[in-house]
């Protein structure tokens, strides 16, 4: 008993040349006699369905392509990039699947019918396909209703092919034989917010972020492209922001920049969600624009008195100046004609009342029997409608703007048909109020979905971290275990928190309806390109198998003890792929299968 | 001294380089000199002035110490490569004319170093002082040994930048450096290290030599190389090798004697010590592989019963502790201490001797037999130190040990079986009390304590099967499964006082600290994130402190520096993560939680 688990690692050794990226690989040995059970087809996210009852892989022929019938131009780029990352990549599996042979007949074409390739790219669009290599047939066909299903199908068979064969496939990849897949969606709003404000990304960082995305089936690349800190988008009628919003001459976004990140994206079916984020997070406005901003450039948290923004950065666009809309319209008719699709995002989140307060004018204002709420209520009621009615979109907003907690308006002027809003305070219950009160969510909770947290806090001259003795107990912790570190939203949310989150939690099937989907939202107050792959991935790919199949098994129990090794081996597949995704646990876990669990 | 290396420094090598260089300028706003860590003593002259850097720079090195020519060579490089262009504008003006009309510039660095052949150990004089003429010309570096003059060469390559030649017609960048600098600067600490665990993950050896690479910019001489732990085994050794080949990852996966080699003659000519740890007797499940009957407990899985904690078998999964009873332990243990003491040369050895699972060895039938008769877990232990501190000791070393091996309440030895003399305890737990608890026992002390100097802390728990994520209340446990969460942020690390609450002489047995880097969710993919910049955090409190001139905490001043610096590292290929938003940096102080 005792030495068994050795045993096995001794074996795990002896197969780990056949695991070196780029070696051309030898068939494990025939019929290993403690082969842990093979996971036999490796997708992340796992599909709806598989079914696979052979052991037999077939190879890739060296000329292998992908043809879609009828061919069409939104496939064009996805077709060339999966027909090069499929000839080139060699996946070698962290436990390579054992008992199993090599049919003589190579793949020699992936076909690819879709039946519908005009429906455009766009929120609810069917994501479904179906996948099948028809044994000793030498060829493998995808089918789906439109091309942003057969794109997602594109993906499986990617992840399908590994370097098993040995000298049987010629050192090309081999791929299961006889395998049937069939794989839709359970959420069709599957996203990753990336903030481009508080640090700034180069545009090759985000077209790489989003081909991590469509490795995982991710559909939304929400961009929150704009906040107090800089005003990176350079857009034709208003250049001055950024001009004088942005942190550099090389750190904007040209229009060339967003067209090329908005097309690269919908080559992999993704779609780009624009967030210009207002009245609040808009200190960068003020650099072009300094009449239209309140409290401005102001130290954030002065002493004795109300904080004028919820972290480093003051400024909020001021209701009340018709110039405020002038610019705001300006902003909102650029982004529509270089974001196509049909969402747009406002923002509205954290909106300040010390902030409005600093004006004299809407001093006055509040002086007569204004209120904040009121302050907000001109602002969306001359904004809402040129997006919702001229601009023809729908509007995202954040919770914010409904639930408060400070400053909201009445659900009269967000009419629900053209507002959709995005929840990330409160966990399940914030999600429930907004579905109760009749409006679409996407859900971001904070405590699952935020992956900047845990971090520790940013803001300098802080004397709670020069706390050199323990806290005693009783006390507010800080610096010990179970204090926050400075956080607001501490602690970091581990793979497992993210995978674990039930979206729909606590709601009846009709609010469920309302659930669009969720996304992950990296702030990036504490990261840049530098370090940005290792804060999303894996940790993103959670919450993408989540929202694509769901985190249960066949019995309707979590999965997540059996999500740990397959995540393992797509964490390093996709390290393979160039994507520097942090590691979920020590390598001796996977090549020991449940010995890093907690319980056995 | 003097006289014995007077020969050696008659002889110089001369290291130049040719800059193709736009004529200078002048650029006009204000420039804090940025040197991390700041040293001990600098001054600047009013007005702030630059000079450029002539193309036909030269760096002057004796020759005698080859490890000092390479870092010679390394600089010069670096002087020419770099493009470091500051994210606030200097303020610096350029001197734009000597006496005589011509363009001020630099034209050499001449080193002088008083006893080139001092060794690289612990304790040795890294205090160097560096001159920077007004008007250019010729700059010098002096210092006792040529580690010391390595410290003078980060702090001249930190004193350049690329500035902008504004106000010229022909606008260019162009290499500068401070003028009328006189540094003058010694560590606060003898000992500042990093430590990292190449034994939960393989760290390949570039990322290694990266890191190093990375500590000597930040005056860091410590590489404490953790490299061996119950889920690896990678270090390939010559007498016994069948513990890497059977106890490391795979191939590919293994230093070998020549990988060894390279780093640690990368790191000595960085001035960077490598101190090496075979972590047991615990903390040895790879070493199962090879030999499974030296190994208790080994492939067990680690917690028998989630609910009794106290009787599991290991801290976490890889259960595996040497059996102290077993007489080939020694023969196993003898051979890999002649090793690694063969491969390494440095003054330390760390045996490691954390951790001791109780409920490990309780399930070793031999040790079961022992306890029967009367024999405890302390004994056991004392049993296997009373073997390994000789074996250690003979090869000439001082063996550093964690300070479980005095402190831990179940299972410990007493202290006549490791003598002050021969003995360094690397503290890890309850911060400032353990320190305090080990100086007071007389012992010299590294301190590594996990509330301040955990690098993995507040990452969550990486152990799978885990139901205490799938709480779908929104608020709970903030600990968010790691032990010794929160995060620790660099104000966090910068602020510890490692000497805190001792006396002035408790306080002189505290030889430094170190920063641990464990690896159970790290590998090369965020290694560099993960580490910098709050290694350099570190770095600073340790070589200059983290006071002002008043005595009051510098960490409000540090900040908008440590964003410079990390941006330098990022500029020199190191990964690490941001602090703040960029944003900050331009507008000093708006960042702050208190103005």
């Amino acid at each position: 008993m005792a030495a068994s688990p050795y045993l096995l690692l001794l074996l795990l050794v002896l197969h780990w040349p056949a695991a070196a990226p780029g070696t051309a690989s030898s068939p494990p040995p025939s019929e290993p006699p403690h082969s842990p059970p093979p996971q036999k087809v490796q997708v992340w996210p796992k599909p709806t369905s598989i079914s696979w009852q052979s052991s037999v892989y077939a190879p890739l022929s060296p000329s292998f392509s992908i043809r879609a019938v009828p061919s069409h131009p939104t496939l064009r780029d996805a077709i060339a990039f999966y027909t090069h990352l499929i000839r080139t990549e060699r996946h070698a599996p962290l436990v390579p699947p054992g008992n199993y042979t090599v049919s003589r007949v190579p793949i020699r074409l992936l076909a690819l019918s879709v039946s519908d390739p005009e429906v455009p790219l766009g929120p609810g669009v069917d994501e479904s396909y179906t996948l099948s290599v028809l044994p000793d047939s030498g060829s493998a066909d995808i089918s789906a209703a439109t091309s942003w299903g057969a794109i997602r199908g594109l993906e499986t068979f990617s992840q399908l092919a590994w370097a098993g064969g040995g000298p049987d496939s010629g050192g090309q990849s081999i791929v299961p034989s006889g395998i049937e897949i069939s794989d839709r969606p359970h959420f069709t709003h599957r996203g990753i917010l990336l903030d481009t404000a508080r640090n700034f990304y180069p545009v090759r960082d985000i077209l790489h972020t989003i081909r991590a995305m469509a490795f995982n089936k991710l559909n939304v690349f929400h961009w929150h492209i704009t906040d107090a800190q800089s005003f990176p988008i350079v857009l034709p009628t208003v250049p001055n922001l950024a001009n004088f919003g942005s942190y550099s001459p090389s750190m904007r976004y040209t229009e060339n920049d967003v067209r090329r990140i908005v097309r690269f994206a919908a080559s992999f079916g993704i779609r780009v969600i624009p967030e210009i984020d207002m009245p609040g997070h808009t200190g960068s406005w003020a650099g072009a624009y300094p009449d239209i901003v309140t409290c401005a450039n102001k130290f954030w948290a002065p002493r004795a008195k109300p904080a004028l923004a919820a972290e480093p950065g003051t400024g909020q666009l001021n209701p009340l100046n018709p110039k405020t809309y002038r610019v705001a319209q300006d902003v909102m008719r650029d982004l529509v004609a270089l974001f196509p699709d049909p969402y747009i995002h406002g923002g509205a989140d954290e909106v300040n009342t010390a902030c409005w307060e600093d004006d004299p004018v809407v001093r006055r204002f509040l002086a007569e029997g204004g209120t904040h709420d009121h302050l907000l209520e001109v602002f969306i009621n001359a904004t809402r409608p040129f997006v919702t009615q001229e601009l023809n979109r729908t509007v995202v907003y954040w919770e914010d703007v409904l639930l408060g907690p400070k400053v909201m308006v009445g659900p009269t002027i967000l009419p629900k048909e053209t507002t959709i809003l995005q929840t990330w305070n409160n966990g399940p219950e914030n999600t429930k109020r907004v579905v109760a009160a009749g409006y679409r969510a996407i859900v971001s909770s904070a405590s699952y979905y935020y992956l900047d947290c845990g971090h520790g806090g940013w803001v300098g001259n802080d004397s709670r971290y020069d706390k050199q003795e323990k806290e005693r107990e009783g006390t507010p912790l800080f610096n010990d275990p179970g204090g926050t570190g400075g956080s607001w939203c501490a602690p970091f949310k581990t793979w497992q928190r993210v995978y674990d989150y039930d979206i729909l939690h606590g709601l009846n099937d009709d609010e469920a309806q309302l659930v669009l989907g969720g996304e992950v939202a990296l702030w990036s107050e504490q990261s840049d390109e530098t370090v940005l792959d290792g804060r999303l991935w894996p940790r993103a790919a959670a919450a993408a198998e989540t929202l694509w199949s769901g985190n249960k098994g066949s019995t309707g129990k979590k999965r997540y003890a059996n999500a740990t090794e397959r995540l393992n081996d797509w964490r390093h597949r996709m390290v393979g792929r160039g994507i520097r995704a942090e590691p979920i646990q020590p390598l001796w876990c996977p090549l020991h299968p449940g010995m890093c669990d907690l319980s056995q | 001294m003097a006289a014995k290396n007077g020969g050696s420094l008659a002889l110089f090598l001369v290291l130049c380089f040719l800059l193709t260089s736009p004529p200078l300028a002048r650029g006009d706003t204000p420039f804090p000199i940025n040197v991390w860590p700041k040293p001990t003593s600098m001054s600047w002259a009013e007005p702030h002035m630059a000079v450029r850097v002539s193309s036909s720079f030269c760096v002057i090195a004796p020759s005698a110490n080859t490890h000092l020519l390479a870092a010679a060579h390394r600089y010069s490089a670096l002087l020419r490569s770099e493009r470091y262009r500051p994210l606030v504008p200097p303020a610096a003006n350029l001197t734009a004319a000597a006496a005589g009309g011509k363009a001020a510039e630099l034209r050499r660095l001449t080193l002088a170093v008083s006893d080139l052949h001092a060794p690289l150990q612990h304790g040795v004089d890294e205090s160097y002082s560096l001159e920077i003429p007004p008007t250019g010309g010729e700059a010098t570096l002096t210092a006792a040994t040529a580690w010391g003059a390595m410290r003078g060469l980060e702090t001249f390559s930190q004193l350049t930048w690329w500035g902008h030649a504004a106000g010229y017609r022909r606008a260019a960048l162009q290499l500068v450096v401070a003028a009328g600098v006189r540094v003058y600067d010694r560590p606060l600490y003898p000992h500042r290290g990093l430590m990292l665990d190449t034994g939960r993950t393989y760290i390949p050896v570039d990322d290694i030599l990266r890191t190093i690479d990375a500590m000597a910019a930040n005056k860091m001489n410590v590489f404490h190389w953790h490299i061996t732990d119950s889920q690896s085994f990678p270090l390939e050794l010559p007498s016994e090798p069948a513990l890497a080949d059977k106890g490391s990852y795979g191939e590919g996966m293994r230093y070998t004697v020549e990988d060894v080699k390279l780093i640690v003659d990368f790191a000595m000519s960085r001035g960077v010590r490598v101190v090496p740890e075979i972590d047991s007797p615990g903390h040895t499940a790879s070493w199962a592989a090879a030999y499974p009957e030296i190994v208790s407990c080994a492939g067990k899985f680690w917690l028998p019963d989630a609910s009794d904690w106290p009787n599991r078998l290991a801290a976490e999964p890889g259960a595996g502790q040497l059996n102290p009873l077993e007489p080939k332990t020694y023969e196993v243990l003898s051979n890999v201490i002649n090793d690694v003491t063969s491969l390494f040369p440095d003054g330390f050895y760390h045996g490691g001797a954390d951790e001791i699972t109780p409920g490990c060895w309780k399930s070793d039938p031999s040790i079961q037999a022992y306890l029967a008769n009367g024999g405890t877990l302390s004994q056991l232990l004392e049993k296997f130190v009373g073997a390994a501190h000789p074996l250690i000791v003979s090869k000439n070393r001082t063996a550093v040990y964690w300070e479980d091996l005095l402190l831990d309440q179940a299972v410990n030895v007493t202290p006549s079986t490791i003598p002050r003399e021969t003995t360094i305890l690397q503290t890890w737990n309850n911060g400032a009390n353990n320190t305090k608890l080990i100086v007071q026992a007389g012992y010299r002390a590294i301190v590594s304590s996990a509330s301040f100097y955990y690098l993995d802390c507040g990452h969550g728990d990486f152990v799978g099967n885990n139901s205490v994520y799938d709480d779908q209340r929104s608020d709970y446990d903030t600990s968010g499964g790691s032990w010794c969460g929160p995060y620790k942020t660099w104000q966090r690390v910068y602020d510890y006082d490692i000497a805190g609450g001792l006396t002035e002489e408790e306080a002189r047995l505290v030889i430094g600290g170190e920063l641990a880097m464990w690896t159970e969710q790290v590998d090369a993919a965020v290694l560099d994130g993960r580490v910098w910049p709050r290694a350099s955090a570190m770095a600073e409190a340790l070589w200059s402190g983290n006071r002002d001139a008043a005595g009051r905490k510098r960490y409000a001043e540090a900040t908008d520096r440590l964003t410079d610096w990390r941006h330098r590292m990022v500029g020199r290929g190191v990964r690490a993560e941001p602090i703040q938003p960029l944003w900050c940096r331009s507008r000093p102080g708006m960042c702050n939680l208190v103005r």
